[in-house]
């Protein structure tokens, strides 16, 4: 029989145990979903996304909600970002402003085709871009990226065939 | 069409991933820097309640100071301690 202190600390343990197994396990590809959304400071992001479940494990509906959340933390805080980098932009020299997103070390291992759409990419607002990486990169389905986005499943869709349509045209027109 | 840039997307999207340097920073490190930050907050939130507390004792002590002297604030019985009572022939308990 276990005393209540054992019972006590091990109840402690188990939130920190669950945490610590997401952390080792998302932390990448929380990462690099930031990234492919065009964050410059996909680090930070990703870090003030685990903080920021952390302080709401015990509000979560169970551990299995807890990737969800955090996607939709990244997705979230990444947004945020973009929209302060656009008036930043706004009110800076042509000279300093640079466009946020992907390094250069990345897309130099692209194709030529592969840079023209990320550059595409990079030009589309900012929920098309969201929707078109959760949908291709993670494959999710339209119900999960309703609920990563917090928008409904009908406007999951006309973001993603908005953005296709927008990247479709940027292909063509290279020909 | 569609589909070629569906499968060309995804092709560039998984591409791009492949070249992120995405390695974990230690957890305990991770975990110490949660737990200083919720810390911090909850004393910025004490110590911010704790000023509307006293700025409310304050305002409040303010506007008691302010009132004449023997001036009732919030009930007026005055009127009705110095009426004689209406000789209704009932008797009070």
């Amino acid at each position: 029989m276990t005393s209540p202190l054992i019972r006590a600390q091990q109840a402690a343990a188990e939130p920190d145990e669950a945490l610590a197994t997401l952390f080792q396990t998302q932390y990448a590809g929380m990462l690099r979903l930031a990234v492919l959304l065009g964050a410059d400071d996909a680090e930070d992001i990703v870090a003030e996304a685990f903080y920021q479940l952390y302080r709401r494990w015990k509000k979560l509906r169970g551990a299995d909600a807890a990737v969800p959340y955090l996607r939709s933390v990244v997705c979230n805080l990444t947004r945020m970002r973009l929209r302060h980098l656009q008036v930043v932009r706004k009110h800076s020299t042509p000279e300093t402003a640079q466009p946020p997103g992907i390094s250069a070390e990345a897309e130099a291992l692209l194709h030529d085709d592969q840079r023209a759409l990320v550059a595409a990419l990079k030009e589309l607002p900012a929920r098309q871009r969201e929707a078109l990486v959760l949908r291709h990169w993670l494959g999710l389905r339209e119900a999960e990226i309703a609920e990563a986005m917090g928008i409904s499943a009908g406007a999951v869709k006309s973001h993603t065939s908005r953005g296709m349509a927008a990247l479709t045209r940027v292909l063509e027109e290279r020909r | 069409m569609t589909r070629s840039t569906e499968e060309r997307l995804r092709e560039t999207l998984d591409a791009l991933a492949a070249g992120i340097e995405a390695a974990p920073p230690a957890y305990k490190k991770a975990r110490a820097e949660w737990r200083r930050r919720e810390r911090r907050r909850r004393l910025v939130l004490a110590v911010l309640i704790a000023i509307v507390f006293a700025l409310a004792d304050l305002i409040g002590l303010w506007a008691l100071n302010q009132t004449r002297d023997h001036d009732p604030i919030i009930f007026d019985d005055r009127s009705r301690i110095h009426q004689t009572d209406p000789a209704t022939g009932v008797i009070p308990p």
